[in-house]
């Protein structure tokens, strides 16, 4: 509980004026001579008990009405916790708004989101708490976009529910710009956010500093949390894993895979028939579906396509439930575009293997294109149609380098390969080192078998890289993040963090002096057509994205075809659906890992704040009470009760204060028998 | 008229001559020393016939009834009653409580004009007055006479009389009990600030040996009403620790324990046939002497 007139409270002391007036009047006696004593005595004695209990009772009341009016004028406000730790006015208030679609989840008897939930509460809780300046932090740009006033949360327009994650980190970063920026006083920040990971993203390295920043601003910066923590049990999401339109003779058949997830217990084993439409160019199908697990996988879905319908969108919609924004899913489908390879090389036969690799593609795609040139040529490459370029040749520089790195940016994917003679020259901070001069066969220790090239097959069956020997390697330095790495050596395959596209580094050729990839064949058949598949996904002119991918360019110029929620004022970007802009063909859906129903432990969200002025507050879905509520009724209520109370109390007292009347006397009759009778007795 | 012609603070011959005409009689038969108004225990030689007799020898033969003898042949002797006089024995509290009073007189002034009062009348009928001013034990005794310099010595006494010391009536009255000759009328003037059980044998005691007992209880206005306002320091008259109290937090306790008082105490006296008479010191003496004199007017003539 706190005070919106906390200066009344110095008023408190008047409260014991009841008591004064008591101790005083103890102390202005007088003294009189008295002659019936014995009845004074009498009541005296008999004054213990329930009397006294009495007249301390009256003083009491006293006090509470005189304590229930100062506390009624201090306008207190009232929410558990909340209350006591809102504080006075602040100079600056600035909301976190978590606009992820995980937000979007409702109570099990529908009614509010957890997004609507939030900006309602917020909105009456920080008009009732007051503040020089209100601002909105919210993932579309993470720039604080200043309010006329909390009511403000409450317009749609400007709080509307997005299907990008919130990246709670980044708010935060600009949060402490904006107060370092402009030497904000005393700053309230308000997150609003239902913990998911995804959006906390507390594993990540930046917290550390955030923890830091925060706690050298001191204590004017207090942080308070209102979290929806509430799963939703049972709901259901969809996701498009992959669609691709194979000409089948004179007809063609798209070929459709999807992931169903239920959200529960870690696995739910109940079965559950869910209806499944798929909507194709605007025409919807149904199909039922039978969940036996906490996943089912829709794995390559005939859909019948007419031979000239080369091109069309298309969804994947789930019955109603919980989370209204994870039960569609949108993709596009096109031609499967030219799976065109180029291999710069000064050693054909170290990269023979992989040419094969590269042309040999799965019988539901179209054959692959491999070009093969020396470092020499490299100067004239044309990267427009390329989906993976091999290099294996020292790295280039110059213009080659700049082309590269445009190529990547465009989303193509390179693969470098050791060269015969390492130079010192980097490129995406990388490069070469030395070749290993020992002779003997390097064992692979790890890799990542749950992501990237050498991933687990569909069926969770895992490659088998264990058996590679490499003979020979090339060290490798700079920021790179391993995907394989050798036993007592280096890195064999390691890749560089990248917005688009791939880069990475494999440390040995194919070379039989090398290693054995080519005579293993495997490892070496599903990496080469993992990076085509990569670098062709983002060429032709459909494209499936996250939403808020913003290297997919302006949005604002885009036509919806179809969508999840409505969109307002935010650009198409960040909300999922299909899109067209000129001949292209977007599909944005939500990002994957917001199928990720972990939340974030409440110990956990402690230690990122540690150190820091921070509160914390959990609250049910559809909730519409505010958070901190003005309860000045509630004492002006007690002190009303506390005067009926001492008026009750004195009542009976006033009553019983009537005088004694005096009725003359008794004179028994002379000739009384009783009174004779009872004398001689 | 008083011998001396002194004036007593607490007596008013215009009051005296007004209750003057009101005989003052006892309700029982009185055993006096000489001839007077008052029905005696025993036959005497008053105009009043009582009854016949059948003569025994020894009795004095002007007494026998010839007209009787003459019918029945029978000697009858005929008997008159006796008139006497009576003895009021005034007891008078002098205690330390009896000097509390908030209407400008105190329970001992109350107590001597009523003492007085009665005193000169009986005086002026042919009774004989006594006094004892009584405390802790006996403070003064004076025995019941008749003559009117006698009266003086007891209106000296009544005026010298001071209060102060502890009430202990119940042995005091025990002891007049025994002390007095029987059938004499005592009047007890007193506040009464006693156990009530404590006076039930007093009063028995008394009327064991045939007096008329009157008792007049004083009480003041303010130990009626106990309206104070403010705490109050009070000190005990009869020499007790004082007591601090806050009126308003015990004041209707007090009043239910002096009810509960008067209660017992009325029911103690309707059980000893004693006249009982309950003065508010505001209320005018002469009313409640009036009243005294008039009820027991009532009920005389009893033998």
């Amino acid at each position: 509980m706190n005070f919106q007139q906390a200066a009344i409270l110095l008023a408190l002391p008047l409260a014991s004026i009841p008591l004064i007036i008591h101790l005083i009047n103890q102390r202005r006696f007088q003294t009189l001579k008295w002659g019936a004593m014995m009845f004074l005595v009498a009541a005296n004695r008999m004054s213990r008990g329930y009397a006294r209990i009495r007249q301390w009772l009256i003083m009491a009341c006293r006090i509470l009405a005189l304590l229930g009016l100062i506390l009624a004028v201090a306008r207190p406000l009232a929410s558990g916790w909340l209350g006591w730790a809102a504080g006075s006015q602040a100079d600056t208030t600035l909301v976190l708004l978590d606009r992820s679609p995980s937000m979007q989840q409702t109570s099990a008897s529908g009614g509010l989101s957890k997004l609507e939930s939030a900006r309602g509460q917020l909105a009456s809780t920080l008009a009732t708490l007051g503040s020089n300046r209100w601002l909105l932090i919210d993932g579309i740009n993470a720039q604080p976009r200043e309010l006329t006033g909390p009511k403000q949360l409450g317009d749609a327009a400007l709080a509307e529910p997005l299907s990008t994650p919130a990246d709670l980190p980044t708010l935060l970063e600009q949060a402490r710009g904006y107060i370092e920026a402009n030497n904000t006083g005393r700053t309230e920040i308000w997150i609003a956010s239902d913990l998911r990971a995804n959006d906390w993203d507390a594993e990540g390295g930046r917290w550390d500093a955030l923890r830091q920043s925060f706690a050298a601003l001191g204590k004017r910066v207090r942080f308070h949390l209102l979290s929806y923590p509430e799963s939703a049990p049972g709901n259901l999401a969809v996701r498009v894993t992959d669609v691709r339109r194979r000409a089948v003779g004179e007809t063609a058949e798209l070929l459709l895979s999807l992931r169903i997830s239920r959200e529960g217990e870690t696995a739910p084993t109940e079965r559950q028939v869910v209806p499944l439409q798929i909507e194709l160019d605007g025409a919807r199908s149904e199909l039922t579906v039978e969940l036996a697990g906490p996943t089912f996988d829709l794995k390559d879905h005939r859909i019948p396509l007419d031979k000239s319908q080369v091109r069309g969108w298309g969804r994947v919609l789930l019955p109603a439930d919980a989370n209204p924004a994870d039960n569609d899913a949108q993709f596009v489908y096109d031609q499967a575009p030219t799976r065109k390879a180029v291999v710069v090389t000064e050693n054909p036969t170290a990269v023979r293997p992989l040419e094969l690799a590269a042309q040999i593609s799965p019988e539901s795609l179209p054959a692959g294109q491999v070009e093969t040139f020396g470092p020499e040529q490299a100067g004239s490459l044309d990267l427009d149609n390329v989906a993976l370029l091999v290099w294996q040749a020292p790295l280039p520089e110059g213009e080659t380098a700049a082309r590269i790195e445009r190529f990547v940016d465009r989303g193509g994917v390179v693969l470098w390969m050791a060269p015969n003679s390492p130079t010192a020259a980097r490129l995406f901070s990388a490069g070469w080192t030395d070749w290993s001069t020992d002779e003997r066969t390097w064992p692979l220790e790890t890799w990542r078998a749950d992501a990237d090239l050498l991933a687990n097959s569909l069926a969770g069956q895992s490659l088998p890289v264990g058996q590679l020997e490499i003979r020979r390697y090339c060290g490798l330095e700079g920021e790179l993040i391993p995907l394989a790495t050798l036993s007592g050596g280096g890195p064999l395959l390691a890749r560089v963090a990248t917005t688009r596209g791939g880069v990475y580094f494999l440390a040995t050729t194919a070379a039989p002096q090398d290693s054995n990839l080519a005579t293993n064949g495997v490892v070496l058949y599903v990496l080469v057509q993992r990076a085509l598949g990569l670098g062709t996904s983002t060429l032709g002119d459909t494209r499936l994205a996250a939403a808020g991918d913003l290297a997919l360019g302006d949005s604002t110029a885009w036509q919806r075809l179809a969508g999840g929620e409505d969109a307002i004022a935010t650009p198409w970007v960040y909300h999922r659906g299909i899109y067209t802009s000129d001949d292209k063909l977007f599909a944005l859906n939500r990002p994957p890992a917001e199928d990720q129903a972990a939340v974030l432990a409440d110990t956990r969200i402690d230690a990122l704040f540690d150190g820091l002025e921070f509160r914390r507050v959990s609250e049910t879905v559809g909730s519409r009470a505010g958070l901190v509520q003005e309860i000045w009724r509630l004492f002006l209520g007690a002190m009303l009760i506390a005067l009926v109370g001492e008026a009750a109390l004195c009542l009976p007292t006033a009553a019983k204060q009537a005088t004694i009347e005096l009725r003359g006397g008794t004179n028994p009759s002379a000739g009384s028998p009783a009174a004779s009778k009872g004398a001689a007795a | 008229m008083l011998p001396d012609q002194r004036s007593r603070s607490f007596l008013d011959h215009r009051v005296l001559s007004r209750l003057a005409a009101i005989p003052f009689s006892p309700r029982f038969p009185m055993l006096g020393t000489v001839s007077g108004r008052h029905a005696s225990p025993h036959r005497g030689s008053s105009v009043e016939f009582a009854e016949y007799r059948k003569y025994v020898p020894g009795d004095d033969l002007r007494r026998l009834d010839w007209r009787a003898f003459g019918r029945s042949d029978r000697y009858y002797v005929k008997e008159f009653e006796a008139d006497t006089n009576l003895r009021a024995c005034f007891v008078v509290d002098t205690s330390g409580s009896m000097a509390f009073g908030s209407t400008g007189t105190t329970k001992l002034d109350y107590a001597r004009k009523i003492a007085g009062s009665l005193g000169y009348l009986a005086l002026q009928q042919g009774d004989a007055v006594g006094l004892s001013c009584v405390a802790k034990g006996i403070v003064k005794h004076i025995p019941p006479k008749r003559n009117p310099a006698h009266l003086m010595a007891v209106f000296d006494t009544l005026e010298q009389t001071r209060a102060a010391g502890e009430s202990q009536l119940a042995p005091v009255l025990h002891e007049l009990a025994e002390t007095t000759r029987q059938r004499a009328l005592m009047i007890l003037i007193s506040d009464l600030f006693v156990e009530p059980e404590t006076l039930r044998s007093c009063f028995q005691h008394l009327r064991f040996r045939k007096h008329d007992v009157a008792v007049f209880h004083l009480l003041d206005p303010q130990e009626l009403k106990f309206d104070f306002r403010r705490p109050m320091r009070f000190i005990d008259l009869e020499g007790g620790p004082p007591l601090f109290a806050d009126p308003t937090e015990i004041a209707a306790r007090y009043l239910d324990a002096v009810r509960q008082y008067l209660e017992a105490m009325k029911q103690i006296v309707l059980e000893s046939g004693v006249d009982y008479h309950q003065v508010s010191l505001e209320e005018d003496y002469e009313q409640v002497l009036m009243r005294f004199l008039i009820r027991r007017t009532r009920t005389r003539g009893a033998r």
